[in-house]
């Protein structure tokens, strides 16, 4: 009768755990792209080929230079991260997403750098709880960091 | 007997779960606000500028970091929360952005270490403290989290770096010291206004402009680049430096200059005799890019460069085109605001060695709230500033140097 209940218990601590550390990893990951792209020169976040932007995602998932290297997160892709570029407008006063465009942030056309950049996950992380006998269904993490752009 | 058994290791077990999960969560939390603390305390650091409106701007520009208007942004507890939002149970404040003048008074935890907070002009770093209510779920079932939440909080400091030895998106305008030995301002006073003329040879010496104390003769260093495919015009490419500074590049070589990295002039902007009363083309095409720091709208002789109706849409106009005798009166977004290398000696043949970087503030022409071509020798005045306002790029290794401006980094 307790023991059922103990597994249980259990089981669910295990996998709250790894849910926890599964964000904090992403979290980590997407951390360290943001650094690393918010403080380089010459980055073109409207090229989707971008050099920089493709050592970032691979340092920061496999925590290595080798794009084939085992993701420090199971199954996480450099096509999974998804960075956005904003810039600050004047006249609503917010953030608003900087455009592919000579006087966006398109550098291969002439545009400049942008305010800040944001580091998410394209459709999340999903994680499914395993406690047996019982069928969760996916929890999406979808950790996100804006940092400054305080490169040229 | 089994019941007495659970009734012990209950608690026991709930300590236990409350150290694997909430403790977990409560870090994880931590390092969110300390993600959104960062992110806050640079977008500060950023806005440091040197000016009055400065401490108010980098304020506005740290809340930037956590607005969530569009979805996105730092938030906290599995990016689940908006930071400094009440959710009625979970409270999270943000703390007025504080500065300090000095890096070890920001960084000091108690009042003051070696100076104190500062507001305006005087600001050069930023401390953000940010707190949030961390939910508890099995500490929140024993008498030790009764509350079912505990308050976390992050602070982080951000500010000017040490000067930097590697400078890029800076200006191609070099000038020479006024005196050499002095390391601080090379013998340039702070808030004087002088006139930067282009080099030329022989008499007469053109005139200081109106309201300048002296004219100051500089020269274009080359970074022309035969490979540039985009706006590869050499006149494109004057007017681009002119305009927003050294365009980004992969290559530092291209986009940045080094202390003590030797130059030479940029061959097609040679000196020309005083008497001739003129600048080369190229020298033109480069202040038609100063030009349009103050006016989108480019005149008539800036015609000639290549592609200038789409160069002219890049950057903004200043949004402070007043004429200033005090630079922290300066409301604008930083584009009259010039970094330009301090070079041992004006050469029109051989290599120039970079000293230093300072800035300027580009004065608007005389009577006018715009920069005319109408003067000889590519004249304007600009205000000496010293070097109070962070660059957006550079590199701090390579040279030994105690002046010169740095860059926004974070601190603590």
């Amino acid at each position: 009768m307790l023991l059922p209940l103990l597994f249980l218990l259990l089981f669910g601590m295990v996998e709250l755990a790894r849910i926890s550390y599964t964000y904090y990893a992403l979290n980590k990951i997407l951390t360290t792209v943001a650094s690393y792209v918010g403080s380089r020169q010459a980055v073109n976040f409207c090229d989707d080929g971008d050099a920089t932007v493709a050592i970032a995602k691979t340092f920061a998932i496999t925590g290595g230079n080798d794009p084939a290297g085992a993701p420090l997160v199971p199954n996480l892709e450099p096509a999974n991260i998804r960075i956005g570029i904003e810039r600050y407008d004047a006249a609503s006063d917010s953030l608003a997403a900087c455009e592919c465009s000579v006087t966006g942030c398109d550098l291969a056309q002439g545009g400049t750098a942008p305010g800040y950049v944001v580091v998410s996950l394209a459709d999340g992380y999903p994680v499914r709880l395993a406690v047996p006998f019982v069928n969760f269904e996916p929890i999406i993490l979808r950790p996100q960091i804006r940092m400054p752009y305080a490169g040229t | 007997m089994a019941i007495q058994v659970v009734v012990i290791l209950t608690p026991v077990l709930l300590v236990l779960m409350g150290l694997a999960v909430d403790l977990g969560r409560i870090y994880l939390i931590k390092g969110e606000l300390k993600n959104a603390a960062n992110a806050m305390a640079l977008s500060a650091a950023l806005e440091l500028g040197g000016t009055d409106q400065s401490t108010e701007l980098a304020t506005a520009a740290a809340l930037r970091a956590v607005e969530t208007a569009n979805g996105l942004g730092n938030k906290y507890d599995f990016a689940g929360l908006t930071i400094g939002q009440d959710t009625g149970f979970l409270t999270s404040t943000i703390e007025d952005t504080q500065y300090f003048d000095t890096a070890s008074a920001a960084i000091g935890e108690g009042e003051d270490i070696s100076g104190s907070a500062v507001s305006g002009s005087a600001a050069r770093h930023a401390r953000v403290t940010l707190r949030a209510d961390a939910p508890l779920l099995f500490f929140g079932l024993i008498p030790l989290g009764f509350e079912r939440k505990t308050p976390v909080a992050m602070r982080s400091v951000a500010g000017m770096s040490a000067p930097l030895c590697t400078a890029c998106g800076i200006e191609a305008i070099a000038i020479a010291p006024l005196a050499a030995d002095d390391t601080v301002d090379f013998g340039f006073v702070r808030g004087t206004r002088y006139t930067l003329g282009y080099q030329c040879t022989g008499a007469p010496v053109p005139a200081a402009l109106a309201n300048t104390s002296q004219r100051i003769p500089y020269l274009l260093l080359d970074k022309n680049n035969p490979e540039a495919t985009l706006f590869a015009d050499e006149s494109s490419q004057l007017y681009r430096v002119g305009s927003g500074g050294l365009p980004a590049n992969s290559s530092e070589a291209r986009a940045c200059f080094q202390i003590n990295s030797t130059h030479l002039l940029w061959a097609s902007a040679s000196v020309l005799a005083c008497s001739a009363g003129g600048v080369q083309n190229s020298v033109r095409n480069h202040f038609c890019g100063l030009q349009s720091r103050f006016d989108s709208v480019p005149i008539e002789a800036c015609n000639a460069v290549a592609e200038v109706g789409t160069l002219s849409t890049v950057f903004p106009v200043d949004s402070d085109v007043n004429d200033l005798d005090d630079y922290a009166a300066y409301t604008g977004n930083r584009r009259r605001v010039i970094t330009v290398p301090i070079v041992d000696a004006l050469a029109a043949t051989t290599e120039m060695t970079v000293l230093g970087f300072r800035q300027f503030l580009i004065e608007p022409s005389n009577g006018t709230n715009v920069l005319n071509f109408d003067t000889p020798n590519a004249r304007f005045p600009a205000m000496y500033i010293g070097s109070v306002v962070p660059l957006k790029q550079g590199r701090f290794s390579g040279c030994s140097i105690s002046s010169g401006p740095g860059r926004a980094v974070l601190l603590r």
